[in-house]
């Protein structure tokens, strides 16, 4: 019975000092909230995979796109002469392109002629596989109802990840969340166990300017975060055989500048919370909700349109898309470039937070 | 008092609705030692903290090395000539003595000759290279003392630097704060004990925020007509 006076003692004591601590117990009701409603409204891992349509005339391609418009979670989102299909899905426009040979197509699979094309960008295998296998389905079963069940067949050609690996689709992203999650928490912590501990008392004290914290407090963060970076992508390169098509400088390139966007981030979290657990649960409340909605768990075009402007505005976003770009695409400097801007306008944002809300006083 | 480097009158502040201090008003030149003197939770960190800039008063006005302070926007008081020295621990735990003291030689901009004289002056060689973490109180202490002064400070503040801690340590604290006052700094100590409060030239006695004048023990035991600083204040305290 003492005994369990004494776990009620502690149990109280631990609760009462969770409900003093408003910010943490905020969050920890706000967090999953936050997850539920973002589970339930924006992902939606069936939602419609783009198609592109190329046939040599408009009728044919009209024919195919209302047969593949049946398909449940099939969006045909551009139709145009042969070649364009395939491009679109090359820039990034279409998860699928179907390119119907000349004389051939849903409405006339009688002809002769090549086999139908479909091109897919695989990058992201599950996406991809299921709507393929729709459409070749549809293909099928349109030849079957003209009576053709043997007639020429259809070839598909997966882009990027050719044997559909899973595991490639999710470790170029993977290599983003490590680096945000543990830079957040890095950033968090720097500030919050100073202020813990007193030593920011006597920080403020000395002839340091508040830039000057931030920046010295950080750096060596964004060296590790780099180092972080680079170690995912060497193991990934080396258990999983996942390739760097193109300019591995740009994606190194891109890292520290993606790290310094976290610490910020963590430092300005830090700055605002009184304990290290309400700086963490903030750190929490950011880094669920970018690993939902920038592309890494589930496949940004599949997100409805306020969640890809939410999305947009993380720079797991932009690095997942530079990171499956480079190692996937083959694509190099433009691409990550052209990433680098949004997360450098973010690290921005946040940095002038963090020096904002960085008290020079104790008041 | 040739030129004073803390002048400040009618102090207060408050944090909600409890006020921390009231009313307090300083005059310290080159040379001054003056002791902050009373019990627990009487106004004394935040005195300090508001000379030190860390904490901005509500009411009352004045300068601290000619840095305006009042309550809003204050001048920014230039940190190179303050010390500091907080009632916490406030050192790098992870890192050793001389590493702690070296950060505080570089953002001072102090060669780093300073800081051998300050492991001599102070008695730290032994521990130079122990990390502040594991350092006993009496240890950590000089090693505080020796950070927060490094920079010759013209103005030197420090929290309850002898609470705690042995005889042997607390006499060479005071001595050192003594010798700092005689090479011209101003140095501001806050304490709650009265027996050595008696040994200073200045006190100025805290309770409940509010603090007496600037004067001297002697003045105080005298008035009192008291044997003790601790017998006179025991008196004042009763109701």
């Amino acid at each position: 019975m003492s005994r369990l006076r004494r776990i009620a003692a502690v149990a109280a004591v631990e609760s009462t000092r969770l409900m003093r601590t408003r910010i943490a117990l905020t969050l920890l009701l706000l967090v999953p909230l936050l997850q539920i409603v973002l589970f339930g409204t924006a992902i939606r891992p069936d939602a419609a995979v783009t198609v592109a349509i190329a046939a040599p005339s408009k009728r044919d391609a009209e024919t195919v796109a209302s047969e593949l418009g049946q398909q449940h979670n099939l969006a045909v989102v551009a139709k145009g002469a042969p070649g364009t299909a395939e491009a679109m899905v090359r820039r990034g426009g279409a998860v699928i392109g179907v390119e119907v040979p000349e004389a051939r197509s849903f409405a006339n699979p009688l002809a002769k002629g090549g086999p139908l094309r479909i091109v897919v960008d695989a990058s992201n295998a599950s996406l991809a596989s299921a709507a393929t296998a729709r459409i070749e389905a549809a293909y099928w079963r349109a030849l079957a109802e003209r009576g053709d069940a043997s007639g020429p067949g259809l070839k598909v050609e997966r882009l990027y990840n050719p044997e559909s690996r899973a595991d490639w689709s999710f470790l170029p992203g993977l290599v983003g969340v490590t680096v945000m999650i543990a830079m957040i928490m890095l950033g968090t912590l720097s500030l919050a166990r100073e202020r813990e501990g007193g030593t920011w008392e006597a920080l403020l004290i000395l002839p340091v300017g508040r830039g000057e914290v931030l920046l010295g407090k950080l750096l060596p963060y964004v060296a590790i975060g780099t180092v972080q970076g680079l170690a995912v992508m060497m193991v990934g390169f080396w258990l999983f055989e996942l390739p760097v098509r193109g300019n591995a400088a740009a994606l190194a390139a891109l890292l520290p500048l993606f790290a310094a966007a976290h610490l910020a981030l963590g430092y300005a979290i830090a700055a605002r919370a009184r304990t290290q657990l309400a700086a963490l649960q903030g750190a929490v409340a950011f880094y669920l909700p970018a690993m939902l909605l920038s592309g890494f768990l589930y496949p940004f075009a599949t997100l409805p349109g306020w969640a890809q402007t939410i999305g947009n505005l993380f720079p797991l976003t932009h690095f997942n898309r530079a990171a499956t770009g480079v190692m996937l695409r083959g694509e190099g400097w433009p691409l990550v470039l052209e990433q680098a801007l949004p997360i450098a306008a973010f690290t921005l944002l946040a940095a002038a937070v963090a020096a904002l809300f960085q008290a020079r006083t104790l008041d | 008092m040739a030129e004073l480097l803390v002048d400040i009158s009618g102090l207060s502040k408050a944090f909600g609705s409890r006020t921390v201090v009231r009313d307090v008003s300083m005059r310290l030149g080159a040379g001054d030692l003056l002791g902050l003197v009373g019990a627990n939770g009487g106004g004394k960190t935040t005195t300090l903290r508001m000379l030190a800039g860390l904490v901005k008063p509500d009411t009352g006005s004045g300068t601290v090395l000619g840095a305006a302070i009042r309550s809003g926007r204050s001048g920014r008081i230039d940190q190179r000539q303050i010390g500091y020295m907080s009632q916490k621990l406030a050192l790098y735990a992870e890192l050793t003595v001389l590493e702690n003291l070296r950060f505080h030689a570089r953002v001072h901009g102090l060669r780093s000759d300073v800081i051998g004289d300050a492991l001599a002056r102070y008695g730290l060689e032994a521990v130079a290279s122990q990390r502040f973490g594991v350092l006993s109180g009496g240890w950590a202490r000089r090693v505080q003392f020796a950070t927060s002064v490094l920079h010759a400070p013209l103005l030197l503040l420090l929290d309850e630097p002898t609470a705690g801690l042995d005889v042997v340590t607390r006499l060479a604290l005071w001595d050192w704060m003594a010798q700092f006052a005689s090479a011209g700094s101003a140095v501001v100590v806050s304490t709650h004990d009265l027996a050595e409060a008696e040994r200073l030239p200045q006190i100025m006695l805290y309770r409940d925020g509010r603090a007496s004048a600037q004067t001297t023990p002697g003045q105080l035991i005298g008035a009192a007509g008291s044997p003790t600083l601790e017998a006179a204040v025991l008196g004042q305290a009763q109701p």
